[in-house]
């Protein structure tokens, strides 16, 4: 086997430390009897030219490079190699630079610590093999799940780069929560009309087509990984034909049977058939079998005999089905909730009844709400006083230890709005600690400190706050003892995920925080990628964040699919990951459980491991791990690294 | 072997890519002279050394072992460094039995900033292994 050590003088770098003679002379009497070439600056154009003619003309079987970091330049030889018609990965770099002329005082030593890191890179380059990039073909669609702002401008802008688009929604509306508000923090946007555009397009714009919308519909499982996913969703029966509807509520009006709604936090009634809300979209009903009639074996068909379009438009007899659907990646935008409140004692939520939490009363002040927008207490007056509750649940080791971080901004929304809708009422801010950041959340709490008829009371922690009803019926806070009238009580609870972000996390064995949260790859350098490959966050479902924030992380999971899947371009995987012997393989799965990346399945079949290449990072970790040695890191194998360990002790 | 004064331990340094690798070419760009007694072995992870990695330097000559990870928390490959960190356990209880101290197989964190980290823990291995003497590992056969 021919070996060639091309030496790098690095200038006087290398040079004044590491005696290029002393190498040539020690190489001659290691038994691989390899060439030795001195380049001055093997970076340089000049030095890679140079390289890559003498590989061409010596044709070694593999080359050592004694040079600087391979942080620096490995990848940049690895091309020389190829330029040169070598498999790249016969080259094994020596950091002599950084790691010896750098940090060695005497030149003899430095250059005997040379001699013996290129010994071992001799001895290990001989057992390296040429490796490949394999390449796999690819879907480029994308599944996205949550249709509130994150997954809305994903799966948009998804379809407008031309990707087909699945859209799974829970619920029978796409919007998520801010489409259910009145008004924006900060500049109190109307909701629905900022999100209309975003809507319309979705549903009817010109790149539509490219998005499969599926509402009141839900993953129930996923199997292959990024590029090949195939998904199955529930797609529970809306009862009425989103195509052929028309929206004109005739079947509401003939409905008999009511129930609360949900989507007005059981503050209004709706029917059986009915829209969750005034204006929403897809503008069409959907029936609630456990509250329709003919579902209580009743015979009923009002709602059917009362559409004008048909007899297919309301489809009594249309059951759940279960679709499935290629995809390459996964954007999760299931959105947040609100902790409950009523799990801390004191605020009087569930049991009093002018207690509301955030979402109870953005819907009152929706005019697609359950009062039509008026402020009311449940006795059916204006509240003279209005008490709002910062931090409930949040910045508290009982409950939840992190800042929510929007609740500041829209308590102090709601402090405008009320004022504007209720210019007498009194308005009293108990805060822990107040959280207005950025650029533009300062105007509405200047707004609300300025404003006349409120004022801010700071508490320490909210077993310090009471809200209760004295003798006489008045609803009061109570801060330390120190009671003031609070006709309407505004809780603003931490902000926690969506329900169902468990299961989905065991469907797709993405990981959660402690929080429940889904959990970045990277907190700050992929905080919009999941642990699982091709699986990506976006929006509240990672963290407390705003209808912006979420709107950018959307963007974010776009990014993320069209750099990585594109159509006609496979997907190269990475030759330096590790592969499984199954002739060796005993069966006992310690590298399943060692897997980070979950890239180690066992094959019950062939009672063996197998290794995903596609999700193998190449750590190594299962290498080691392998009690049978049945696992080869490639690239880093255990023989490559034993013999540079005899090389460097020689 | 050499004698006890003019004893030059030799350490096996196993660095992990992504941070204590790159915190030695941190120490490097520093230009600030350590010991030359660790020959740094490169790999992807520090999860990614085995144990035997350990006993087959110790059995080929080296005096000392140093495995360096990220910080716990900051492995490129999440958790490869807890990996390390418990065989680490496992090898010091071995070491023992093998009658090896167990100061000279140490396991130490250098992010890719800590350059000046980075030369104090080697110094201070050098310092513990030429104070330890020679390893005399018995011969069976």
């Amino acid at each position: 086997m021919k070996i060639g050590i091309y030496f790098c003088n690095c200038g006087s770098n290398i040079a004044e430390k590491i005696s290029s003679e002393a190498i040539i002379a020690a190489a001659k009497t290691f038994p691989e009897q390899p060439y030795v070439t001195i380049v001055d600056f093997i970076c340089s154009e000049d030095g890679k030219l140079q390289f890559e003619e003498s590989l061409k003309l010596e044709q070694p079987d593999r080359v050592v490079v004694a040079a600087c970091s391979p942080r620096d330049h490995e990848a940049t030889f690895r091309r020389c190699l190829i330029n040169a018609g070598m498999n790249p990965y016969l080259m094994q770099m020596v950091n002599i630079r950084e790691q010896i002329a750098w940090v060695t005082e005497d030149p003899a030593v430095a250059t005997e610590k040379a001699i013996g890191a290129v010994r071992g890179a001799v001895m290990r380059v001989t057992l390296q093999q040429p490796l490949e990039k394999k390449q796999l073909e690819v879907c480029p669609d994308a599944l996205v799940i949550g249709a509130g702002p994150a997954g809305m401008k994903a799966a948009l802008s998804l379809a407008e780069a031309g990707r087909s688009v699945v859209l799974v929604e829970r619920t029978p509306f796409i919007g998520g929560l801010p489409v259910r508000f009145e008004e924006l923090f900060p500049a109190l946007e109307c909701a629905p009309c900022m999100l209309e555009p975003l809507m319309g397009d979705l549903l009817h714009g010109d790149h539509a087509g490219n998005i499969e919308l599926m509402t009141m519909a839900e993953l129930v499982e996923v199997t292959g990984f990024y590029g090949n996913f195939i998904a199955k969703i529930r797609q529970k029966p809306r009862h009425v034909s989103l195509h052929e509807c028309i929206g004109c509520g005739e079947c509401v009006e003939a409905c008999p049977a009511i129930t609360m709604n949900v989507f007005n936090s059981n503050a209004s009634e709706r029917k059986a058939i009915d829209f969750a809300f005034a204006g929403v979209l897809p503008n069409a009903p959907f029936l609630m079998e456990e509250i329709c009639l003919r579902y209580k074996a009743e015979e009923c068909r009002a709602c059917k005999d009362a559409c004008p379009m048909g007899e297919d438009v309301v489809n009594l007899e249309e059951v759940e089905t279960i679709v499935e659907r290629r995809i390459g990646s996964i954007i999760l935008a299931t959105g947040a909730g609100l902790y409950d409140a009523s799990q801390i004692a004191g605020m009087g939520m569930g049991t009093l009844p002018d207690v509301y939490d955030a979402l109870q009363f953005e819907r009152m002040l929706s005019s697609t709400g359950p009062t039509g927008g008026e402020i009311v207490t449940t006795a059916g007056n204006a509240p003279s006083s209005v008490a709002i509750i910062h931090c409930v649940g949040s910045l508290d080791d009982d409950h939840k230890p992190y800042c929510s971080g929007i609740c500041c901004q829209y308590a102090f929304k709601f402090n405008h709005l009320i004022t504007a809708k209720l210019p007498e009422t009194t308005i009293t801010h108990y805060h822990r600690e107040l959280v207005v950041p950025g650029k533009e959340a300062h105007t509405l709490y200047k707004h609300a400190v300025k404003n006349k008829n409120s004022c801010m009371k700071r508490y320490d922690g909210i077993k310090d706050l009471a809200v209760t009803v004295d003798v006489s019926g008045q609803q009061q806070v109570s801060a330390k003892g120190d009671a003031a009238p609070a006709d309407m009580v505004i809780l603003c609870p931490a902000v926690i995920p969506a329900e169902g972000a468990g299961k989905l996390s065991a469907l797709l064995d993405v990981s959660r925080d402690s929080f429940g949260f889904f959990r970045e790859l990277h907190g700050r350098m992929d905080a919009a990628q999941s642990t699982i490959k091709g699986v990506y966050l976006a929006g509240a479902c990672q963290e407390p964040m705003d209808t912006r924030s979420a709107m950018l992380e959307g963007m974010a999971g776009v990014g993320y699919t069209l750099a990585g899947l594109q159509p006609g371009r496979t997907l190269e995987i990475e030759p330096i990951n590790a592969e499984v012997d199954e002739t060796h393989c005993a069966g006992c799965r310690l590298c399943v459980s060692v897997c980070p990346y979950r890239a180690i399945s066992f094959d019950t079949e062939h009672n063996a491991s197998s290794i995903n290449a596609v999700l193998c990072h190449g750590c190594g970790t299962c290498v080691a791990a392998c009690p049978a040695g049945a696992i080869t890191g490639h690239h880093f194998t255990n023989e490559q690294i034993m013999a540079e360990i005899e090389g460097v002790l020689k | 072997m050499t004698t006890e004064k003019g004893f030059e331990p030799k350490i096996i340094g196993f660095l992990c890519n992504w941070c204590s690798y790159a915190g030695a070419d941190k120490a490097g760009g520093m230009q600030e002279p350590y010991p030359p007694n660790v020959q740094v072995i490169r790999v992807m992870c520090s999860g990614r050394v085995d144990p035997q990695f350990v006993l087959s330097a110790f059995e080929k000559g080296a005096d000392g072992v140093i495995i360096l990870a990220c910080h716990p928390g900051d492995c490129h490959y999440k958790e490869g460094n807890c990996r390390a960190l418990q065989r680490h356990s496992m090898l010091s209880l071995m070491l023992g039995q093998l009658g090896v101290e167990k100061e000279r197989c140490r396991l130490d964190y250098v992010s890719a900033g800590e350059g000046e980290k980075f030369g104090r823990v080697i110094r201070e291995m050098v310092e513990a292994v030429h104070k330890l003497g020679p390893l005399c590992l018995s011969q069976e056969d």
